[in-house]
């Protein structure tokens, strides 16, 4: 039998308030950047993509490695990057919102101008993705309804299988902790925030519960074998329990998803970028946040009915 | 029954439920029972999904194409609305001998009639009450004279038929392109948004243009008409001469379909419209729409229906016909159009012969095109990127498992079959995103596999039998598998309410997946462990 670790026996709860201050760093370091730069946060915040704030996204693939300089100097207006590897000839072109009255004409004007003012390098393919402020403001409202629905009902569904409130509520804490570090990682690394990253975000909010539950499901089971042991035993006996599993099934589901961050190609960057740190976070926060909210709350209950 | 012929995969779903009952009947053995069932499964799973390239949907982001979301302008029906409402109040308050009446829309709803003398306002009430329902009208009286205003359920009704009318005209406009599965629907929660997705489309702007643009409406000589595209042809011959074209569209035998070989030049075109709308045609009593012309339409029109009375003119709609019908007599300022419409397609017809091809102006929210070879590039970066993860997690799990790895590996096989079977039997979308949810798929489904064996080990750490820990193993893990799998379906869910698209398609691999997991890294699973521990006695097991 193949082992990783013999026996773990770690005091991981012993030293939350350490870990407490690192999340807290984190998170508020992430929207101190968020508000200090005008990513995600604010009004006119940008640091969303082209389907959450409107606009013209266009990515044109040349026959010969384009020379970016030149393509500004024909659409001065937008922003134009190298997009993918070098070696495909594609760059991404930005352009402000676009008009709901003519949606792409600014597309279509952006695409003559460039092919007039550079003949020689002809435009293979183009892709455009162009958002009415419609769509945009719909979406945005969107995500963050179905995000907060989905939290709600994870949360009704863990307060009745665990009957208590607080086990819900520690997985659900721990959850919101996981999804402002990856916003905060997002923002530091200047990431966009697109439908893929939102995607990620959710996914992220099932990985983590998963995570959490594993754990406390184990909780569950040695509340009943031992009840006499201190919940605080309890949940770190279960965490050192399941940690092989942890390390096991959380590691390859990283080297899973890190290997769409690196091979994904530029679509996907950003979701796998998200899960990367996800993962990361989700089985940080069941060690860190969600146990010792738990026990904290026991405690605190002990301390109001000492008889209890 | 006929869906059962129809569909593999449901066909194989009851063979296999058939022959697990048969083999548990005759075998009295549950092992090799589940053996005969899921082996039977999965073969139907694989029948589903083979040949894989054909049966399994790529969306818009891996095979190009392009996908649009328009807003329907509903407000223009309404406007419409009033001002048939306008024209119908004055011709029938004039012909109820009031012709004083000044009938004039007040609002994009409503429409007032002022100027009527005070001795006759209760005769105008009563023609009005005679020509406007109340259920879709509400009368009231005003200083002035009278106001109607067209009541809130018919709204609703009026910008539903609108949307619905929109979705018709631009799918035979789209049929013309000849696009593969083309979707067309209602969108969104507002009710008056519709969506478009052409897959495979290159030809973007000729997509565009033919979506765009308006009235293309003609009415053309009719020389023949066929059933067969062929028997219009002169023998030996594959096109038409140049003078003339085949058209297609509704026969002269209600709900029949025809082809008509004619002449290319147009009698008269859209334009040469002035106004159209529906009625009831006194001779048949069926809905028809009548139209008046410009004066130099009626010169055209006149000209060509007093040379060819008897012959059959073509109406011709966005490229298929409506109906020929004969020419009866000269025609100059005005006519008909018959055919076997419905009181509603003769309303819509009219609305789109006065406003152009759409019975309301549309307008273009979202638009996005994905060329075919970055559509391409997506799908090796995400073949890669998935092929990588699993050859990891493939490997990783035969060296820490040894043997039991190897049944970790047939269930993740499993899981995936199930995954693109059912995938493809549901007729569901994959997108680059959905590869990402198959990666994670697998993520989860190795999970569960960890989840049982680390139990196990345990079990056999504390001097259980190799069947006993077995056993156990499966038993406590059950209730986290639950636990786990039930809030992934719940955020699952919520994804899967995200719209259209590529999160959608994410969303479905997800749910699927996780359904595919219970049954393969579970059931699958243990199945595998007992058959292997089955028949001997095993001391050791590994793990």
């Amino acid at each position: 039998m193949l082992e990783i670790l013999k026996n773990p026996n770690f005091d991981f709860l012993g030293k939350t308030k350490y870990f407490l201050a690192l999340s807290a760093l984190i998170i508020l370091g992430g929207l101190g950047f968020m508000l200090g730069t005008g990513m995600y946060l604010g009004a006119g915040a940008r640091g969303y993509g082209v389907e959450f704030s409107g606009g013209t996204q266009l990515i044109i693939k040349f026959e010969k490695t384009p020379e970016i300089d030149r393509i500004r100097s024909a659409v001065a207006e937008a922003t134009i990057q190298t997009y993918d590897a070098p070696a495909k000839n594609q760059v991404i072109v930005r352009l402000a919102a676009a008009d709901e009255t003519n949606l792409d004409e600014a597309a279509n004007r952006a695409k003559a101008a460039i092919a007039a003012s550079y003949p020689e390098n002809r435009i293979i393919e183009s892709s455009a993705e162009i958002v009415g402020p419609t769509v945009g403001a719909d979406l945005r409202q969107k995500a963050v309804q179905l995000t907060v629905w989905g939290l709600v009902f994870q949360l009704l569904y863990i307060t009745w299988r665990f009957g208590g409130a607080i086990w819900g509520a520690a997985a659900t804490l721990a959850v919101f902790h996981d999804v402002l570090v990856a916003l905060a990682f997002l923002a530091f690394f200047n990431y966009e925030i697109t439908l893929n990253v939102i995607a990620a975000l959710l996914t992220l909010v099932g990985y983590s519960v998963n995570d959490t539950i594993v754990i406390f499901d184990r909780a569950r089971e040695n509340l009943k074998l031992k009840k006499k042991d201190p919940l605080e035993k309890i949940l770190n006996d279960s965490l050192n329990q399941t940690l092989t599993r942890t390390l096991i099934s959380n590691g390859t589901t990283f080297l899973a998803v890190l290997g769409l961050f690196l091979f994904g190609g530029e679509v996907l960057r950003g979701f796998g970028f998200t899960m990367v740190i996800g993962i990361l976070a989700g089985t940080y926060s069941t060690i860190y946040i969600a146990s010792p909210i738990v026990v904290w709350w026991q405690k605190r209950q002990a301390g109001r009915v000492p008889s209890a | 029954m006929d869906s059962l012929t129809t569909n593999p995969f449901l066909l194989w779903l009851a063979i296999s439920v058939a022959v697990g009952a048969l083999a548990w009947t005759f075998l009295r053995n549950e092992l090799r029972t589940r053996a005969i069932l899921y082996s039977s499964f999965l073969v139907a799973c694989f029948v589903s999904m083979w040949p894989l390239q054909e049966k399994l949907k790529l969306g818009l982001d891996l095979k190009g194409g392009m996908h649009l979301i328009l807003k329907v302008v509903t407000d223009d029906a309404l406007r419409a609305t009033v001002s048939d409402g306008v024209s119908l109040a004055s011709s029938e308050l004039g012909r109820a001998g009031m012709p004083g009446a000044k009938v004039m829309g007040a609002d994009i709803d409503t429409f007032t009639v002022e100027g009527i003398e005070p001795a006759r306002a209760k005769d105008a009430r009563t023609t009005l009450k005679d020509f406007f329902l109340s259920t879709e009208w509400n009368l009231n009286e005003t200083p002035a004279g009278f106001s109607l205003k067209l009541t809130d359920p018919y709204k609703r009704v009026l910008k539903e038929q609108t949307v619905q009318e929109s979705i018709r005209t631009l799918e035979r406009r789209v049929n013309v392109l000849g696009v593969a599965e083309p979707v067309i629907t209602a969108h969104g929660s507002t009710g008056d948004q519709i969506l478009i997705q052409l897959p495979g489309v290159t030809d973007v702007v000729r997509a565009k243009d033919m979506i765009k643009r308006t009235a293309q409406l003609s009415l053309k000589l009719v020389e023949n008409e066929a059933s067969t595209r062929e028997m219009l042809l002169a023998p030996g011959q594959t096109e038409p001469p140049p003078t003339m074209e085949i058209v297609t569209g509704a026969g002269s035998e209600p709900g029949t379909r025809a082809f008509y070989l004619v002449r290319k030049e147009a009698v008269i075109t859209g334009r040469d419209l002035k106004n159209a709308r529906p009625s009831i045609s006194p001779e048949t009593g069926l809905p028809d729409i009548q139209f008046s012309l410009t004066p130099t339409g009626a010169q055209k029109f006149g000209q060509a229906t007093g040379d060819n009375v008897g012959r059959r003119l073509a109406v011709i709609l966005d490229g298929t016909v409506e109906s020929a019908p004969v020419i009866n007599s000269r025609i100059t300022d005005s006519g008909v159009i018959q055919g076997t419409f419905s009181q509603e397609e003769a309303d819509t017809l009219a609305k789109v012969l006065r406003a152009g091809a759409l019975p309301a102006t549309l307008s273009f929210l979202q638009e996005q095109t994905v060329g075919a070879s970055l559509g391409r590039d997506s799908i090796r970066s995400g073949v890669l990127a998935s092929a990588a993860g699993m050859g990891f997690i493939t490997l990783f799990m035969l060296f820490y498992y040894r043997l039991s790895g190897v049944n970790a590996v047939v269930a993740l096989s499993a899981n995936l079959l199930i995954l693109l079977g059912a995938m493809a039997y549901a007729g569901a979308t994959l997108t680059l995103p959905g590869i990402a949810g198959i990666i994670l798929t697998v993520g989860v489904g190795v999970d569960t596999n960890v989840l049982v064996f680390e139990r196990i080990r345990e079990e056999l750490r504390s001097g259980k039998t190799v069947k006993t820990a077995v056993n156990n193993g499966f038993d406590r893990v059950w209730i986290t598998i639950l636990d786990t799998h039930a809030t992934a379906l719940i955020a699952a869910a919520f994804l899967f309410q995200f719209g259209t698209g590529a999160v959608r398609g994410f969303a479905i691999t997800l749910v699927w997946g996780l359904v595919a997991n219970v049954f393969a890294s579970y059931f699958v699973s243990k199945f595998l462990f007992e058959w292997v521990l089955g028949e001997r006695k095993a001391d050791t097991l590994s793990i």
